[in-house]
């Protein structure tokens, strides 16, 4: 049998019979070190190499180069879980592409061979593949086309800016306070050992840990509803906000922000962002209306205590002035 | 592998180095160097302040106190602001009668274009300098050896110059133009800047005179020059003039931009104080030289190439396609050179940034400038994926490459896993629905790479491949013949896998540390790469002595993909440059000096990513209109010296063959 047949029979039988036979093993509820979806894409990759290489299968370059797209968008598609936004996966895909294009591109004798068969389509050599492709172009334009026009109710998406540069100063509770210099002032005699006592406060050990306490309390008496009671965005509340709530897991939040930024966001709430953050969209209060400033420094302390980060500090960064 | 001489690689590598040490290294350590510098001075002002008062205190009443100011930005040895007299006039309260304008376009777009098309040229005019001296100096230095190819680079480098000679005189109508839109719409703030920078200005001016003799002398003086071996020596000198002129200027007309971003030197009010080295040298001065430099380098081989690439594509005869593909890849060689330390530099600047107001960093890296530099992350991608399939496709012609072309396929991945991680951005632009699908702002695998730790070392990674590829490109053609050369393939082979090794564990350890201690991995990562790239380079090269060679570069058969990849890099250069240029001006918001001089005018405001990609692009297409005609305006006289004296035309090495 012609060999670029079998490699492309290799490709879509081995596709077919891992996506719908093997893929449901790898993804059980409980998501181990094995079996996991990312095991599964490693697997089906290396059977792919592991049958060309035993069955000395070399297909063509544009085959491969399909292969090769393929393969980024099933894992963009498929694989990746849970699913990415459109904008995403577009832009991975673009890369990828452009990936599949240096790869075919790499020498001119590949880009030459890959060339071969579009060339020969368009001319008129491979008659049946004019004719398919002739055919199929008109049909996949207009069905973008009706795709592009038919009404669509999603929101727009907007380009929101998620961490705002704050302001030199912020005034609450009618003292104003330097966000640059301005450090927290329950963040006294922090041993840096505190994880051990997680999950149990021991408030009486440390004068620290007990405002880590009193933090919690105003935390899970005012912020768990949206933040979540695992401080990870995910409240019961949560998911009827866009923005959502933001998630203090993430390393990209509170862990590279300074805790004078954050004193500041929770006291303005939502309406105290400037404009290119949409304060009009934004579904937290200004907590100063609600909470005294010890409150608000506690439940901050809290925050950085239970997620195990740090607050950003530019001490050690000072300019040669 | 620049041509028939197998020392030349090692020569030109080594020129290239060198030149690049003498950029790195006083921007290394001038922060230890400056501090040191400026304690003493700041001691010595202290004592000169001090002395004057106590003078003042003696003499009584009736005399004329001098007024002190505190700076804005220095600092004495106790951390208190420094203290200078009041030399100058406040800034002024800029009301609508301090700006003008046209009823066709409004101000700031019309300062914007004036400025940008100045520095596009004026960039490229101080890059061919940078290229003629190092060109000039392997041309010497190879005459003994190899006359023909001397002949060769001597012939470029005097090209180059006649190109940059048309594009000087381009730069400095440009820069009026620049001055009169500036004075014209914004009568007020010049002013106040002119008050400033007076003196600046006049040296700026007398030291253009300078630049304009020396290039003069170089330029006509190159064929006499030529004849004698002593006065060649003179004239490669000249060089190192021009570029030595070339950038004090530059670094002159940085301290305005660098004043306005980020001043030092005057009082809150805007009043000068006294020491015009202090409004000179303000915190960003150093960082910002130093990125021009290398950008401009870069800027400069993209638009040789550029140049190059388009002769390649219409020569006629297969000598001036050789000619042309081996001009492309001296361009190419000069500008990957320049491009793997730039984002190095960039990364200093923003430190600087950061570390003059926490405020602008979060402006720019997570504020409102945020999507300008996503842009940017792609348009640094396209770069190295232009730089790597140059690379490749130059390789391919190479006999003996078949060897290393086996891996290219692998270095493409890795770009394209590296850049991917490198371009995922931490806040995703997505519908409330495709929110509920993820279940959460932050994606919980790709979610990982929206922070710095990420970034850092997808870049390094991405540089290391680069460094890899251009290894493998130098040694494609040799069969290397050093009795260690199995030692000398496990070192670059180890110091390869090491630095990834480190790079990755470096970039995973970031995530367990506080964001302070994590900027400070970046210094061990950059470090990394950049050992792979001198200690890789020099073990290379090391290993070329007594090599045979495979057969030379068929100069004159690069594939097109490998040609247009050239366009690619220096249309997106011209492009990013723009749009850094952009970013780093428009930080400043409403302000025309930092929190001293407010920008009350009506355009005072952040354009939307939309209009300023369009202004970009205007930019791009306008600039590279002008290219085209001082290109085609250098070639005229390019072909009369032809007609009139063709045997002094060097015959390129295959063909004489």
């Amino acid at each position: 049998m012609n060999k670029t047949l079998v490699s492309f029979l290799v490709f879509v039988v081995g596709l077919a019979v891992f996506h719908n036979a093997i893929f449901p093993i790898f993804t059980p509820k409980e998501i181990g070190w094995i079996l996991n979806r990312y095991v599964y894409f490693l697997l089906f990759v290396a059977y792919l190499i592991i049958t060309h290489f035993v069955l000395r299968l070399k297909p063509p370059i544009a085959m491969m180069g399909l292969f090769v797209w393929s393969i980024g968008f099933y894992f963009y598609k498929f694989v990746l879980y849970p699913p990415i936004p459109w904008t995403l996966f577009i832009t991975y895909m673009v890369m990828w592409s452009i990936g599949t294009f240096l790869y075919i591109s790499q020498d001119p004798e590949t880009f030459r061979e890959f060339r071969k068969p579009i060339v020969k389509t368009i001319v008129g050599e491979y008659k049946f593949a004019q004719i398919i492709l002739l055919t199929a172009m008109p049909i996949l334009v207009g069905f973008g086309t009706y795709k592009t026009i038919y009404p669509s109710y999603q929101e727009p998406v907007e380009l929101r800016t998620v961490h705002p540069a704050p302001p030199a100063t912020t005034k609450v509770h009618g003292k104003t306070y330097p966000l640059e210099s301005t450090n927290n002032p329950f963040r006294v005699d922090e041993q840096d050992n505190y994880k051990d006592s997680f999950p149990f406060l021991d408030a009486d050990k440390h004068e620290y840990m007990k405002y880590v306490t009193e933090g919690g309390t105003i935390f899970f008496q005012n912020c768990h509803y949206c933040h979540g009671d695992q401080l990870n965005g995910l409240g019961m509340f949560s998911h009827v906000f866009n923005p959502t709530p933001a998630n203090f897991i993430d390393p990209g939040t509170i862990a590279m922000l300074q805790e004078a930024f954050i004193f500041w966001r929770v006291s303005k709430g939502g309406p105290g962002l400037p404009n290119e953050s949409t304060p009009w969209s934004s579904a937290m209060p200004p907590w100063e209306e609600h909470l005294n400033t010890e409150e608000i420094w506690k439940v901050i302390l809290f925050e950085y205590w239970y997620t195990g980060w740090h607050p950003r500090t530019f001490g050690t960064e000072g300019s040669e002035g | 592998m620049l041509g028939k001489n197998k020392r030349s690689i090692a020569t030109f590598s080594l020129g290239l180095i060198l030149a690049m040490a003498i950029y790195l290294v006083p921007g290394m350590t001038s922060d230890a160097i400056a501090k040191e510098v400026f304690a003493e001075q700041v001691f010595a002002e202290e004592a000169f302040a001090k002395e004057v008062m106590a003078e003042e205190a003696v003499e009584g009443e009736g005399e004329a106190e001098i007024e002190w100011g505190q700076d804005v930005f220095y600092k004495d040895w106790e951390g208190n602001p420094l203290k200078g007299p009041v030399s100058g006039f406040p800034a002024p309260e800029l009301g609508e009668s301090d700006y003008n304008n046209y009823e066709f376009a409004p101000s700031r777009m019309l300062l914007w274009v004036a400025n940008q098309q100045h520095l596009y040229f004026g960039s490229f005019v101080l890059a061919v300098p940078i290229f003629c001296m190092i060109i000039e100096f392997i041309g010497i230095r190879t005459k003994e050896e190899d006359p023909v190819m001397s002949a060769k680079y001597d012939r470029l480098a005097h090209d180059l110059m006649k190109v940059s000679l048309t594009a000087y005189s381009w730069t400095a109508i440009l820069g009026g133009i620049l001055l009169f839109t500036f004075i014209t719409l914004f009568p007020g703030f010049f002013k106040y800047m002119a008050g400033i920078f007076r003196p600046v200005m006049h040296v700026y001016a007398l030291m253009f005179l300078a630049e304009s003799g020396v290039l003069y002398v170089y330029y006509y003086g190159w064929d006499r020059m030529s004849e004698d071996k002593f006065l060649k020596w003179i004239h490669c000198s000249l060089s190192v003039l021009l570029n030595l002129i070339g950038t004090v200027l530059m670094y002159l007309a940085n301290s305005w931009a660098t004043f306005m971003q980020a001043p030092g030197g005057i009082d809150s009010q805007g009043r000068f104080l006294g020491n015009i080295w202090h409004v000179i040298h303000s915190t960003l001065w150093n960082p910002v030289g130093v990125h021009r430099i290398l950008g401009n380098i870069v800027f400069g081989g993209g638009i040789v190439g550029a140049y190059a690439a388009y002769h390649y594509l219409t020569a006629k005869t297969e000598e001036e396609r050789a000619h042309y593909d081996w001009v492309c890849y001296v361009a190419m060689f000069i500008a990957i050179f320049g491009l793997i330390p730039l984002p190095f530099a960039g990364y200093w600047l923003m430190k600087e940034v950061y570390a003059f107001r926490q405020q602008m960093g979060i402006t720019l890296m997570g504020g409102i400038m945020a999507w300008l530099f996503i842009i940017q992350a792609v348009m640094i991608g396209l770069l190295f994926f232009g730089a790597n399939s140059y690379l490749h496709n130059g390789m391919s012609r190479v006999k003996g490459s078949h060897r290393y072309m086996k891996y290219c396929k692998y270095m493409i991945l890795l770009l394209i896993c590296t850049f991917t991680m490198w371009m995922t951005p931490h806040t995703i632009v997505m519908t409330p629905a495709e929110l509920k699908a993820m279940g959460g702002a932050q994606h919980p695998v790709i979610g990982h790479f929206g922070v710095m730790s990420a970034k850092n070392t997808a870049v390094n990674l991405m540089i290391t491949t680069t460094i890899l590829c251009f290894l493998l490109y130098q040694k494609a053609n040799k069969k290397i013949n050093v009795p260690w050369a199995t030692v000398g393939n496990c070192w670059i082979s180890a110091i390869f896998v090491g630095a990834a090794l480190n790079i990755i564990f470096l970039g995973v350890y970031g995530y367990f540390l506080p964001a302070n201690q994590r900027v400070g991995l970046s210094v061990p990562q950059v470090t990394t790469t950049l050992t792979t790239l001198f200690a890789g380079t020099a073990i290379n090269i090391s290993m070329f002595k007594d090599s045979e060679s495979y057969g030379d570069i068929q100069w004159g058969t690069q594939s097109k993909v490998g040609t247009y990849a050239i366009f690619l890099l220096a249309i997106s250069f011209t492009w990013l440059m723009g749009l850094m240029g952009y970013i780093r001006s428009a930080v400043r918001l409403f302000w025309h000096v930092t929190e001293v001089v407010r920008d009350n005018s009506v355009d005072a405001y952040t354009l939307t990513i939309g209009e300023a990609g369009k202004m970009l692009t205007f930019n791009t297409l306008f600039v590279w209109t002008q290219f085209v005609v001082v290109f085609w305006v250098g070639s005229l006289t390019g072909k009369k010296a032809v007609a009139k004296a063709p045997e002094g035309v060097p015959v390129p090495a295959q063909q004489q063959q």
